[in-house]
């Protein structure tokens, strides 16, 4: 036992130590700031108590409003992501050519950064749909993203479209994972593809789930450059989500104490919803 | 099993004396910190002339980050005992945010910007008093009134830019339109009637294929719908920033000629017909995609868009002009014309970092040299006295100096809504008037009640 608390000390502690430094810290002293009426500017702040919370809840109906828009979001998101990574996954691990080379197709749009995917995004959204619509006299795909309605179905393909090879990744190593036998024994039982998927394959892959689900929740409810770079909160603010409000607080409205507050309300809710979601997952998966 | 355990050992060693040494590295920098700087201010005390002083500038026009660069050599080479390092960040919010991160981190600027009377205020304890500076008794008047506290000024201002209804003059030539007689909100309207009658008669089309409308309208940059538009409106209220930074309230008197602007703009646009789509418009497409390529006529844009509708057609760059904003009841034949922001010093650097500051500064808009840069290679429009010899070369630049020579101007008073109510309020508030999910009257009453709330 003694000897294991030296290995302990020496492998963990220095990540112990950054970890600490980078984000225990800090959090304790945004915590500490989301009490005071900080500027960002000087070095006068003044404890105020509980009033950027209080104005939270009674005045601030941006913030509210993007909550329930970045709920929404990520509830739709969180579905579509994951039907779409797993649909993927299921595809390129069939015996088929170019397994390869699609996997890496599939994967590459998470490899570029969101503010870039989110101008990208933009012109598809702005220009070539209205175009499209235009020449087939679609009115359903012109002026997008100039409603709430397009802004939020945008911002949902723009997020599906990033994350779901990344998510098929996940599901690829947790199928290939299963083992021959089962599959094989099933289908001798004479259990058809609908049914080994159902009865073998989804509850062996769960554990997979459980982490395809909680990256995309928690990548939901953070999402920040792509609604910076694709919407910018308009119309009207009304596809402002959680981080870009609260950084509009911060660097536009100079209400640095009021944001750390929200930013406080946020670090909570993320957690424990995505908290909530792993303990009820983990209940669900099996042991082989 | 012997091999096993000399390579944890030798990892182990490794890994323990990479971590000495980091710790060693921080504490040699710590230790050795303070005595260099003491030692080099003594030095710079005792034999000033040899040692060379290092001015930080960070500062936020992407447009002239490289002229200022060689404008920077240019003046280390004169002086010889200066170094000018510049760092350029763009943006508004971004170089707001950019410059607290420095000022936090305690790598201070001795050079930075502000724009108006609240960036002055809140940065108030880092400025430096430059009033006894050469350059203050050569301004033109009013430029100085945004960075004065007190009778104090403490800023420089960076240029003159004025805004207003930039339109393409071949368009209106060849549609038979005379805008010499453009004088009021009338008779603009009159001309924008009569060129989208014949937009739409197909009378334009062999001459300019890709003309659609009159106006290209950007309601997604709400700061040329919130800020630019309403400071129109808003200028015949309020003679300065200072004056609208003072104003616990608004009357906005003329916000049914503020509607017409924005009406007029939005109803002779392309998406006349469907208005809500206006608010997914940018700059981009009413500059690069809008005016550069000749499919509008007209839009409410100043004279900073030269420099892009040139890269794209230098033709039509050449013939553009600008055209009054007019309010309706007001002072109706001007634009709005000011400064858009300011170099200020940072107070707390070294005294020899300051002077420095100060001088280069001061070289930069009063030495031949400098105003030499200043004009043509920033392509400013100076806000001071003894630039007669250097006249702009621009459509635009002439333009808005034409307006300010003929005294047909407004001031940007703009720089003095509260915090984020031109954009964020005003601004948000146009996209939804043009959703049509506001009436005209709740928009100005919400708008109002905002500008009291945040004073």
């Amino acid at each position: 036992m003694k000897k294991n608390k030296g290995w302990f000390i020496l492998f963990v502690g220095p990540i112990l130590l950054a970890f600490l430094v980078v984000q225990i810290i800090p959090i304790f002293i945004g915590m500490y700031y989301s009490f005071t009426d900080w500027d960002g500017i000087g070095n006068q702040a003044n404890w105020v108590g509980l009033q950027n919370y209080i104005e939270i809840f009674t005045q601030d109906e941006g913030f509210l409003h993007a909550f329930a828009f970045t709920t929404i979001f990520a509830i739709v998101s969180v579905f579509i992501i994951n039907i779409i990574g797993f649909g993927l996954a299921l595809l390129v691990t069939k015996e088929m050519k170019g397994n390869n080379f699609l996997r890496g197709i599939f994967f590459m749009p998470n490899l570029i950064g969101g503010l870039i995917l989110g101008f990208i995004w933009q012109f598809i959204f702005i220009k070539a749909f209205d175009w499209i619509g235009a020449q087939l006299g679609v009115s359903a795909l012109q002026g997008w993203l100039s409603t709430t309605m397009t802004g939020f179905w945008g911002l949902v393909i723009l997020m599906s479209w990033q994350l779901s090879g990344y998510m098929m990744v996940i599901y690829i190593s947790a199928l290939q994972g299963i083992p021959e036998s089962l599959k094989e024994a099933a289908a001798i039982d004479g259990a058809n593809y609908l049914q080994r998927l159902r009865h073998i394959i989804i509850p062996l892959v769960a554990p997979a789930f459980t982490v395809g689900i909680f990256l995309s929740l928690s990548n939901a409810f953070k999402l920040f450059d792509q609604n910076l770079a694709l919407t910018n909160g308009g119309p009207y603010n009304s596809t402002q989500m959680l981080a870009l409000n609260i950084y509009s607080t911060a660097f536009t409205y100079n209400k640095l104490g009021l944001a750390q507050a929200k930013a406080v309300i946020f670090l909570f809710t993320v957690a424990i919803i995505t908290l909530t979601q792993l303990y009820y997952n983990k209940k669900k998966e099996v042991e082989m | 099993m012997k091999y096993k355990k000399s390579l944890v050992f030798s990892l182990i060693t490794v890994l323990l004396f990479s971590l000495f040494l980091t710790g060693c590295g921080e504490k040699e920098v710590n230790q050795t910190d303070a005595p260099t700087t003491q030692k080099e201010t003594q030095k710079t005390e005792k034999e000033d002339k040899k040692e060379t002083v290092e001015v930080d500038i960070f500062q936020f026009k992407v447009e002239v980050a490289k002229a200022l660069e060689e404008a920077a050599k240019v003046y280390e080479e004169e002086k010889g005992n200066v170094k000018i390092n510049i760092q350029t960040v763009g943006g508004g919010d971004d170089y707001g945010a950019a410059l607290r991160a420095k000022f936090q981190s305690r790598q201070e600027p001795d050079i930075f910007n502000v724009g108006g009377p609240q960036d002055v205020e809140d940065w108030m304890d880092t400025l430096e008093d430059l009033s006894d500076q050469p350059w203050v008794d050569l301004a033109l008047p009013g430029m100085l009134s945004g960075a004065t506290v007190d009778g104090k000024v403490y800023a420089l201002p960076f240029n003159v830019e004025g805004y207003g209804f930039i339109y393409n003059k071949r368009i209106f030539k060849d549609a038979g339109i005379d805008v010499s007689q453009i004088k009021d909100f009338a008779s603009l309207e009159k001309a924008v009637q009569e060129l989208d009658g014949k937009i739409k008669a197909g009378d334009l089309k062999d001459k300019y294929p890709l003309l659609e409308a009159v106006f290209e309208m950007p309601a997604k940059e709400r700061w040329v719908t919130g800020l630019h538009a309403s400071n129109a409106a808003l200028s015949q209220e309020f003679d300065s920033s200072i004056a609208a930074y003072e104003a616990k309230e608004i009357d906005f008197k003329y916000a049914d000629a503020y509607k017409a602007i924005i009406d007029l703009q939005a109803n002779y646009s392309a998406n006349s017909e469907t208005k809500d789509r206006l608010v997914a418009v940018d700059y981009a497409t009413q500059v690069d995609e809008g005016l550069a390529i000749e499919r509008v006529a007209m839009i409410q844009q100043g004279n900073w868009i030269y420099g892009g509708v040139y890269d794209i057609d230098p033709e039509v760059a050449d013939n553009l002009d600008i055209l009054p904003m007019p309010i309706q009841g007001g002072k109706e034949d001007c634009i709005p014309v000011g400064v858009p922001m300011h170099w200020s010093i940072n107070t707390k650097s070294t005294p020899e970092k300051k002077e420095a500051a100060k001088d280069f500064l001061n070289w930069l808009y009063t030495s031949e040299t400098g105003k030499d840069f200043v004009v043509n290679q920033f392509f400013f429009i100076p806000p001071f006295e003894g630039y007669e010899d250097l006249q702009p070369k621009d459509s635009l630049g002439k333009a808005v100096k034409r307006y300010s020579e003929e005294g047909k101007t407004t001031p940007w008073v703009f720089m003095g809504y509260p915090t984020a109510w031109g954009e964020d309020v005003l601004g948000v508030e146009i996209q939804k008037y043009l959703a049509e999910k506001v009436t005209w009257e709740e928009l100005v009453e919400e708008v109002k009640t905002k500008w009291t709330e945040s004073r």
